[in-house]
Parts: C-alpha cells; sequence; structure tokens
C-alpha cells in the first residue's frame, strides 16, 4: 500500500530532492531513502524512467558530468520545474491538511 | 569477471528494451553506471564481489518491474509517434495514389498492408487505429478528387479500402505478441 501511495507522490519527491541541489540518479535514491528515514525505499531503478518523463516535461534537465571516474547523468530542475514544484507543494500541504484533519492527527 | 552479474543483467535489460522500442543507450549507460556504483560501495562495506553484485541488482530491481516502470513512463510517448508517423504515411500513400501518372492500385494497397504491418510490429497496441490512420487518407481523397458522392458507395468504398491496413496491423501486432512471447515471457 505504502509503495502504491509513494508512486503517486513520486513526482513531487523527486523534485524536492533535486530543488537543493543538482544530483544523479543514485544520490537522488539514496537522498529519498535517507530523508524518509528508509520508508521510501522502493526498487532503485523505477526512478529512472521517472526522471526520464520529468525531463520530457521540461521540469528537469541532464547533463554528463566527466568529473569522476564514472560518467554520471546530472539532473538539475528548470525553471519550469521550480515553478511546477512550487505549485505542487502548495497542493501536497493542503491536501495532507485535509487528511489530517479526517483522520486526526 | 569481476562485473559479471551486473553485465548479464544489462544484457537482458537491453534487449527487453529493445523488444519495446525503448532501448536508449544514455539510459543504459546510466544504469550502468548506477549498477557500478551501488556494487563499489557494498564492497566498500566488506561484501564480497558476488554479494555486491547480488545487492545492487536486488536493490535496483527485477528485470520484470525496471522493464515495466520504462514501459509505462515511455509507452505513450512512442505511441503518439508512432500514431503520427502512420498519419504521414497514410498521407503520402494517398498523396502517391492521387497522382493522374499512379495506375498501379497493387502497391497501394501493399504500401498498405506493409506500413500497417510494420507500425504493429513495432509495438502500436491498436491495430484498427493504425488501420484507419494510414488506410483513411486514399478513400477520402479519391472520393473528394472524382466528386462521387453517392450512397451507399461513399460509405463502403472506405470500408473496403480499410480492410487491408487492417489485416497488415493485426498480422504484424499477432507477430509482434509472437516475438515477445518467445523471447521475453514476463
Amino acid at each position: 500500500m505504502l509503495g502504491e501511495a509513494l508512486k503517486g507522490h513520486l513526482d513531487l519527491l523527486l523534485l524536492s530532492i533535486l530543488a537543493d541541489r543538482p544530483a544523479h540518479g543514485y544520490a537522488v535514491i539514496e537522498s529519498l531513502r535517507n530523508r524518509s528515514g528508509g520508508t521510501f525505499d522502493l526498487p532503485e531503478g523505477t526512478i529512472y524512467p521517472a526522471l526520464h518523463r520529468l525531463e520530457r516535461q521540461g521540469l528537469l534537465r541532464s547533463s554528463w558530468s566527466e568529473d569522476s571516474a564514472r560518467r554520471k547523468r546530472i539532473y538539475q530542475l528548470t525553471a519550469k520545474g521550480q515553478q511546477t514544484l512550487a505549485k505542487r507543494q502548495a497542493e501536497w500541504q493542503i491536501f495532507s491538511n485535509a487528511v489530517n484533519a479526517t483522520v486526526g492527527s | 569477471m569481476r562485473q559479471n552479474q551486473i553485465q548479464s543483467y544489462l544484457r537482458k535489460l537491453e534487449r527487453h528494451l529493445w523488444l519495446r522500442g525503448l532501448a536508449d543507450q544514455n539510459d543504459l549507460a546510466e544504469i550502468e553506471s548506477h549498477l557500478l556504483e551501488a556494487m563499489e560501495q557494498a564492497l566498500d562495506q566488506g561484501l564480497t564481489v558476488e554479494e555486491a553484485e547480488r545487492q545492487a541488482l536486488e536493490r535496483f530491481g527485477d528485470l520484470e518491474t525496471i522493464v515495466s516502470s520504462f514501459e509505462k513512463e515511455k509507452i505513450n510517448l512512442m505511441q503518439k509517434m508512432l500514431l503520427a508517423l502512420a498519419i504521414l504515411t497514410g498521407v503520402c500513400i494517398a498523396f502517391v495514389d492521387s497522382r493522374p501518372t499512379w495506375d498501379d492500385t497493387g502497391i497501394t494497397a501493399g504500401a498498405m498492408l506493409l506500413s500497417s504491418g510494420l507500425f504493429t510490429l513495432l509495438g502500436y497496441r491498436r491495430p484498427w487505429l493504425i488501420a484507419l490512420a494510414i488506410g483513411l487518407w486514399t478513400p477520402i481523397y479519391e472520393t473528394y478528387l472524382s466528386r462521387h458522392f453517392a450512397m451507399p458507395q461513399v460509405i463502403l468504398f472506405p470500408l473496403f479500402i480499410l480492410l487491408i491496413p487492417l489485416l497488415g496491423g493485426y498480422a504484424g501486432w499477432v507477430v509482434h505478441l509472437g516475438i515477445r512471447k518467445t523471447f521475453y515471457p514476463v
């Protein structure tokens, strides 16, 4: 059930993580796991199609980094991505407040 | 030898994505980079090479899960592109067929049959829509040029023409399913 709930909010989570700093997929997954205290521990490979979709939608842009020993695809938020993130954060706030008020927090 | 399991996984993933028309070398390079980084981190934690590879792959997700997640995210874009190409193909066939110097119905029918079959073979999931996208333009254009709007020919003629791309579309789809079932029974 948690996995299904996570899928519905994956875009918001990915955009939020990348809002802090550009990162490659592996770092994004580690942040997701660490920030959630291990709760969001989905199969790591499933975030790549989501990142690619966000890039196609113009919310992210990627570039290949050759700095380290291995090539890494670094993702960062675009201006459109920042606007979308702000909008989705506001929507999430309203939604989570309403859920908390209904189920009792 | 060191990256045996990972390389084997990558080869299988590439083949499965290719069969669905979703393979992209940049995506695969990114996945390889991820798996090698995960493996190195596991090695730093004291795991053996085999254990590190196994852990990296387990955390990444089994093939079925990963392939279906790529399919889910990318399929809509691919389907739209194939449909747009099918419409363009149908318009081109209609244009060539309408030329006064063109008098080979067999080639027109063959082009419809093969192109509709090709699009469903490549993975377009609705053969009937491909048949419409390819086969509708020729009878519409021909009816418009000939100015014969009498019923029921104006309805029956397109339906008759559409049988050809319908046949091609469903034949291509059957072959596509056969290939998937043979090489990738997920």
